[in-house]
């Protein structure tokens, strides 16, 4: 395989995590796509920007965090986050929302969306993406106390949201 | 009670193995704790689990088609690095690789950022300081402005004597600069040893070094998007 092929097929078969990503930082479905696709975009015309040996996980997931930045600010979108108690009241606890899939991940993408977005791409990254604290430091070119802070917040907000018991 | 931020760390697998031994007796030994360690991990298990469903999707044709189109016209990676390596003349940056890795304030003299070439950086009464495109990048530029050219700007904070510093980008160089008697003195500058020039906003990474002279100056956390925009206002008093 040449190095081009090489860098499609790990594209590629990164694909279903890059959606995953781009739903927990969007606010609907729709969004996270075109996230998605302009994140692709992106990496397939700076592909000579990325470094062989380096993680293209990690690169790709810099491009989308970027490209996610500059769209929600450039849409000017300066909503007042709601303190979690009311967000926890929003999001609601309807029992029938566990049996339906597509139900949960709503509920998921809603109470993520209520997370101020420093908090929304720390949580998303370390909890949904699974990467290590130093390694999103590194990507979000944050100082390692301020990404564990940013954690804490975002996680007991996300509790008071969704509960930790089942029973809620 | 464990202390807050050591809990989440150990939660999450982030402290070293006697560390985490002691975290788990502690924690172990107050029935909150446990309480808490464990409706966490329930509810990053249920956060997990519905993000699952998009990875278990199949992925759709707009975006799949995207990269098998792209295999029609192949671009052989190190061509096309080598391309842009013609293309682009070396920036002063690029040039100024040379040198050491780190430059600190008052090592670089004003014989050395001239020669006819517009600087981003000057020196002035033997302090380093900005010059007029990073100066205004600095003043007048927020983090979440697109850059398509000139210096990027990162982060936004106070040190611990008050003053306020932002840190910037300008293709593989990197630097921290702070506010102080109406000029933004440049405190650090990092540049990559030659021939690890990454690309603007596409580095891999940030500089390791510049993170640690962030960590060591900063007095809490870095602004938001909202204390950035403030401060701005307020002229970065």
């Amino acid at each position: 395989m040449t190095p081009s092929e090489t860098f499609e097929s790990e594209l590629t078969q990164l694909l279903p995590r890059l959606r995953r990503f781009a739903f927990a930082l969007s606010r609907n479905g729709a969004d996270a796509d075109d996230l998605a696709q302009a994140t692709i975009e992106r990496a397939l015309r700076s592909r000579d920007q990325w470094q062989p040996g380096s993680r293209l996980d990690s690169w790709l997931y810099r491009i989308m965090r970027n490209l996610w930045i500059d769209t929600v600010r450039s849409r000017g979108r300066r909503e007042k986050h709601e303190a979690p108690e009311d967000a926890a009241q929003d999001v609601g606890e309807d029992p029938r929302e566990a049996m339906d899939a597509s139900m949960e991940l709503q509920r998921a993408m809603s109470a993520m969306e209520r997370l101020p977005d420093e908090q929304r791409e720390v949580v998303a990254l370390i909890l949904i993406e699974g990467f290590g604290y130093r390694e999103v430091s590194e990507m979000l070119e944050l100082p390692i106390g301020t990404v564990s802070s940013r954690l804490v917040r975002g996680r007991t907000a996300l509790l008071e949201m969704l509960g930790g018991n089942a029973d809620g | 009670m464990v202390e807050e931020e050591k809990f989440f760390a150990w939660l999450d697998g982030e402290l070293p193995a006697d560390e985490a031994a002691r975290v788990e007796t502690e924690v172990a030994a107050d029935p909150r704790s446990s309480q808490l360690a464990e409706d966490h991990r329930k509810m990053a298990a249920g956060l997990r689990g519905a993000f699952a469903k998009v990875e278990a999707q199949p992925v759709p044709e707009r975006l799949a088609g995207i990269v098998s189109q792209e295999r029609g016209k192949v671009v052989d990676l190190a061509e096309a690095r080598e391309r842009r390596l013609h293309r682009k003349p070396p920036s002063l940056w690029v040039q100024m690789g040379a040198l050491a890795a780190t430059l600190v304030v008052g090592i670089i003299t004003g014989n050395l950022l001239t020669g006819g070439v517009p600087s981003p950086i000057g020196a002035e009464g033997g302090r380093l300081v900005a010059s007029a495109e990073l100066e205004d990048a600095l003043y007048a530029r927020l983090a979440s402005m697109p850059a398509d050219s000139g210096p990027r700007i990162g982060l936004t904070f106070r040190d611990k004597t008050g003053t306020i510093c932002r840190t910037f980008k300008e293709q593989a160089t990197s630097g921290l600069a702070c506010r102080e008697g109406g000029d933004w003195r440049i405190r650090n500058l990092y540049q990559p040893p030659e021939g690890q020039t990454s690309d603007y906003r596409m580095a891999s990474g940030q500089d390791p070094q510049l993170m640690e002279a962030v960590e060591a100056s900063i007095d809490g956390e870095p602004f938001d998007a909202e204390q950035e925009r403030s401060a701005m206002e307020q002229g970065w008093r």
